[in-house]
């Protein structure tokens, strides 16, 4: 009797072996073949002098050459962090934010909403840039435009001084000026990103329980208790979700600095994903530029892994 | 899920794979250089082509300058590459010639043909040759590179009397005179120096170097010279007419964007400018501005103007009938005697071989006619110089330092040391 | 620690008078009626961006080109519209549409199979190719492109639509959230089936397909999308006209010296409408669908 037990838990286990395996064969065949080999080709080639006429091992050469990079160093990585780390917490929050008021609303708002913050996604970034491009223009642009209309206006009414005026000129160069263009790169980034959390949150938040809130209401706690206290725990793993993809998005922020600034002006929005560009395609460097991109991989893997962490210890 | 199965695999047959060579089928990459743009002009050649040797197809990809270069970069790696391409000595002949993925022609260059280049443009044999000696490139058109003013605000603002109309060029006092008049006009931004990204920078560099008649690169090619004291003098100078406020500096815009504004009527002056440029912003332009190509500004007043010289390379593919019919296709383009000028005017450049004379008075393209008052102000192309892509970049981020208020000479020491390398 | 801080204010409110409950909830909302108004200000914003596109394809090239911006256009003109169609716009449609179906089509199936099996598969393996998985999900594409290159050169498919669809169907993000769907299916239904007699596949077409549709209908929709507008694989895969998707197409319409706005928003609107109407016809399965995967995340 325990022997064809153990008989069959054997052929149990092989069936399911085989079976599982048979599952995985079509998507393990794509991932393996277009996704593992050209990273593994990629971390071969990131040793090498590799450019469109020359291939030459050189050992860690590429890697000391990143890390001695001051493009690289000083803005490239820099200025992906401060992307990272200003837009991770800005598209959480406010995807939180828009979805606490919408959800509440009657179906055809929540509709619509989700909808237009939709948009920008769905429009594509080639589009969408061209005209943003024309929002930031210095001489045309509507940005400065209604600045400057508002500044007049403010004026009139004797609510500015003069002494604000030049933010009001109409002369901003938002996109040509160092200390405005990665925080306008942000911005327009911001926008094409809260589509998707918006759209979680709802749904998250339409499927908190709702005895809980109720009972917390009897007994008089604020919305802020009720949020903080009730909503925010059952939300976390899609907040972690959110803040995973987010992150990701963010440190592979490149279509719109390609189409919008080229990395200037000098360098202030440089980033590590657009430099790899530059080198691999522009100066056909394709050793170096595999080296930054194993550096990203690891820089994006170690950040994530933290995120993993944190929530884990959040929910434990 | 067989449903599924016999979906997929039906429109697994549908999908178009890539075209197996039945007959010779040569495939053509063009750059947008005029009219070379549009698909129309193009199958249009391609007809009077194919009148002649039907039994060769040519297929046409069109590029654009954002992107075609990482398409031609991505075409090398992966080996499709196409049979000809179309575009100027800089590309041609510095990048991919030199990089040994393209073949020698130098047998289009017949004694006739060479003869008849040359008495039209004498160095234009030197510019489509690499350093190896090997011809990469077989010319049909060329320009000089000019800026332009907008003749109408330049008479409402007092300032025509600046400009010589005959010659068509002014010294740098003048120039700061009349955008001094601009200004006094109302016209609060007479020009901008853009500088972000490479679009156009043909303009910025040939503004620059003429000030105090720098040279952009030595007589030899093999080093860039805008260190020099002439060079970092003519540098100085932009930014003290930026900070003057005669011009603005932007490095939010590229040429493009420069001409834009030009023709909207915001800028009296454009430093990116041809002949080609003029038809293709012809709809654009408000009403009320009257373009006016003139020379950059320079001490003496006598300028030299950057050149641009468009024409085919044939890649390296290794079939030797594609090579053969590329051939044909290039001499039927560029040196038929009826086809040869068609080609040349759908550039809205000038042709480089002296027998096609005036293609342009009495047609359409009149007005190009008029930019022949240029042609002995060229100064040669220096695009063929030893890392010009890594130069083109470094050159805006040159301009984005000094315009930043970076110490000029300093700024122009790091730009060389960085070009110059290798 | 953190029990006391938050009990203490609850209590305190429960003796609170009864008007006091009554300005709570006139602070309510009033906070509702700013936040939406706030929110209005907002929503312009993000679809003031389409409305540009939409209307400045119809503009004149003056127009699009004033230097005061001209919020409507007087003058409606359909000379950009002309101009896209010179070039096969509607063959470059035709492109992405198969590009798009294609890759939707193989990722879903992949991605369904992978994801249920680990998710409910106990096979040798199954946690080291789990986390393969998720790990590549870090990587920045672009790094691996030029090796991708070389490989379907190397296959024969470089300038061909499989170029772009093979890669994308690799992607892992699929088979992860398909694994988070999985998740879902009840082990004891899994079990019934077996003990019915029902074999491997009519299990999966019969119980796990029908519980996992809607995830099926996520990544539908999601690998449509972000394959509809990742441009730069298209860029290096493709380039022979006959093969250009549209989202490759309106990149290409801008030129060095002579960008034509008013082209490249004819262009942009052509390509995004259809995906809008997709999107919005398809939004309540959609929405329903990424929700169910993530919250499980």
């Amino acid at each position: 009797m325990q022997k064809t037990v153990s008989l069959s838990m054997k052929a149990e286990r092989r069936r399911e072996n085989i079976a599982g395996y048979l599952y995985m064969a079509p998507s393990l065949i794509f991932f393996l073949g277009f996704v593992i080999f050209p990273m593994g080709m990629c971390l071969f080639t990131s040793f090498f002098d590799y450019t469109m006429t020359d291939f030459t091992f050189s050992g860690f050469q590429n890697y000391a050459r990143a890390f001695n990079d001051s493009i690289f160093t000083n803005h490239a990585l820099i200025n992906t962090i401060v992307i990272v780390l200003v837009s991770v917490p800005v598209v959480c929050l406010f995807s939180l934010w828009v979805a606490t008021i919408i959800y509440k609303m009657r179906d055809f708002g929540t509709s619509f909403y989700r909808c237009v913050f939709y948009l920008p996604v769905v429009t594509g970034s080639v589009a969408v840039t061209v005209v943003w491009k024309w929002i930031f223009n210095n001489y045309t642009g509507v940005l400065n435009f209604i600045m400057k209309n508002m500044g007049g206006m403010l004026q009139d009414i004797g609510l500015m001084e003069k002494t604000m005026g030049t933010v009001f000129s109409g002369n901003w160069n938002w996109l040509g000026n160092p200390a405005t263009a990665l925080g306008c790169i942000i911005m327009i980034l911001l926008t094409t990103s809260v589509g998707q959390p918006i759209v979680l949150y709802v749904s998250a938040l339409s499927n908190v329980n709702h005895s809980l809130i109720e009972a917390a209401e009897v007994d008089g706690a604020t919305n802020m208790q009720v949020f903080w206290r009730i909503k925010w725990p059952q939300i976390m793993p899609t907040t972690l979700y959110i803040l995973v993809i987010t992150t990701i998005n963010s440190f592979q922020c490149f279509a719109l600095i390609q189409l919008l600034t080229s990395g200037g002006p000098v360098n202030s929005t440089q980033t590590i994903m657009y430099y790899i560009y530059y080198n691999v395609f522009k100066m056909q460097d394709y050793g170096y530029g595999s080296a930054m991109g194993v550096i990203l991989a690891v820089i994006i893997a170690l950040f994530s892994a933290i995120q993993f962490k944190l929530a884990k210890t959040d929910n434990g | 899920m067989k449903k599924l199965l016999a979906l997929v695999l039906c429109l697994l047959m549908v999908v178009p794979f890539a075209a197996t060579a039945e007959d010779v089928t040569i495939t053509l990459w063009t750059y947008p250089i005029g009219s070379w743009a549009n698909e129309s002009t193009v199958n249009e050649i391609i007809a009077n082509f194919n009148a002649v040797h039907p039994e060769i197809k040519v297929n046409v990809q069109y590029l654009d300058y954002q992107s075609g270069d990482d398409q031609v970069t991505s075409a090398i790696e992966a080996k499709t590459t196409p049979d000809i391409i179309f575009e100027g000595p800089e590309r041609l002949v510095a990048n991919w010639g030199a990089n040994g993925k393209m073949l020698d022609i130098s047998d289009l260059w017949t004694e006739e043909t060479a003869a008849d280049i040359a008495a039209a443009s004498p160095t234009m044999l030197a510019t489509c040759t690499g350093a190896d000696g090997k011809v990469y490139l077989y010319p049909l058109c060329m320009t000089t590179h000019c800026m332009v003013i907008d003749q109408a605000a330049f008479e409402a603002a007092g300032a025509m009397q600046y400009v010589n109309l005959e010659t068509r060029t002014w010294t740098n006092e003048q120039f700061a005179k009349a955008c001094e008049a601009l200004v006094n006009a109302g016209y609060a931004i007479p020009g901008i120096v853009y500088c972000g990204g490479q679009g156009g920078d043909q303009g910025t560099r040939a503004l620059a170097y003429n000030l105090y008649n720098a040279t952009f690169t030595n007589d030899a090619k093999t080093e860039y010279t805008m260190n020099s004291e002439a060079g970092v003098k003519s540098l100085q100078q932009l930014v003290d007419w930026v900070n003057d406020g005669l011009l603005v500096s932007d490095p939010g815009i590229v040429a493009g964007d420069a001409i834009a504004l030009f023709c909207n009527g915001t800028t009296q002056m454009s430093f990116c400018w041809n002949a080609a440029l003029l038809e293709t912003n012809k709809q654009t332009l408000a009403d009320g501005v009257k373009p006016l190509a003139m020379a950059f500004p320079s001490e003496d007043g006598v300028p030299v103007l950057d050149g641009g010289v468009w024409g085919f390379g044939l890649f390296n593919n290794g079939d030797e009938a594609k090579v053969a019919a590329a051939k044909e296709f290039i001499k039927f383009v560029c040196d038929d005697a009826v086809q040869g000028p068609k080609s040349a005017y759908a550039t809205g450049y000038f042709p480089v071989k002296a027998s096609f004379g005036d293609i342009y008075t009495g047609t359409e393209k009149e007005g190009n006619a008029d930019y022949a008052v240029f042609s002995p102000y060229f100064g040669g192309i220096y695009q063929t110089a030893p890392n010009w892509t890594v130069q083109r970049t470094e050159w805006w981020n040159l301009l984005q330092r000094i315009f930043a208020g970076g110490d000029v000479a300093t700024e122009a020491n790091v730009y060389a040391a960085n070009v110059n390398v290798k | 620690m953190d029990n006391t801080i938050n009990t203490k204010p609850i209590r305190k409110m429960k003796n609170k008078p009864q008007h006091g409950q009554d300005h709570s909830v006139q602070s309510k909302k009033g906070y509702f009626i700013v936040s939406v108004i706030v929110l209005v200000v907002i929503a312009i914003l993000f679809i003031f961006p389409l409305y540009w596109i939409i209307t400045g394809s119809f503009k004149t090239p003056q127009a699009v080109n004033a230097r005061v911006p001209v919020w409507f256009p007087l003058q409606w003109t359909t000379v950009h519209y002309s101009k896209l169609f010179q070039r096969p716009a509607f063959q470059w449609l035709g492109n992405t549409v198969l590009i798009c179906g294609l890759s939707m089509l193989l990722t879903c199936i992949t991605a369904s199979m992978g994801g249920y099996a680990l998710a409910k598969k106990k096979f040798i393996g199954r946690a080291v190719i789990f986390s393969m998985f998720v790990c590549a999900m870090a990587l920045p594409k672009q790094v691996i492109l030029i090796p991708l290159l070389k490989e379907m050169a190397f296959l024969r498919l470089h300038n061909t639509l499989w170029a772009v669809i093979l890669p994308t169907v690799g992607w892992p993000f699929g088979v992860f959230l398909m694994k988070q769907f999985s998740e879902n299916i009840p082990g004891e239904l899994l079990e019934a089936a077996r003990i019915d007699g029902a074999g491997e596949v009519l299990t999966f077409t019969n119980i796990v397909f029908p519980m996992i549709k809607p995830g099926i209908g996520a990544l539908a929709i999601f690998t449509f999308i972000t394959t509809w507008n990742d441009y730069f694989l298209q860029l290096i895969m493709l380039n022979d006209t006959k093969v250009l998707s549209i989202s490759l197409g309106i990149a290409k319409l801008q030129s060095e010296m002579s960008t034509d706005y008013g082209l490249i928003m004819a262009g942009a609107a052509l390509g995004s409408v259809p995906i809008i109407a997709i999107f919005l016809v398809f939004q309540k399965f959609f929405t329903r669908g990424i929700t169910m995967g993530a919250v499980k995340g």
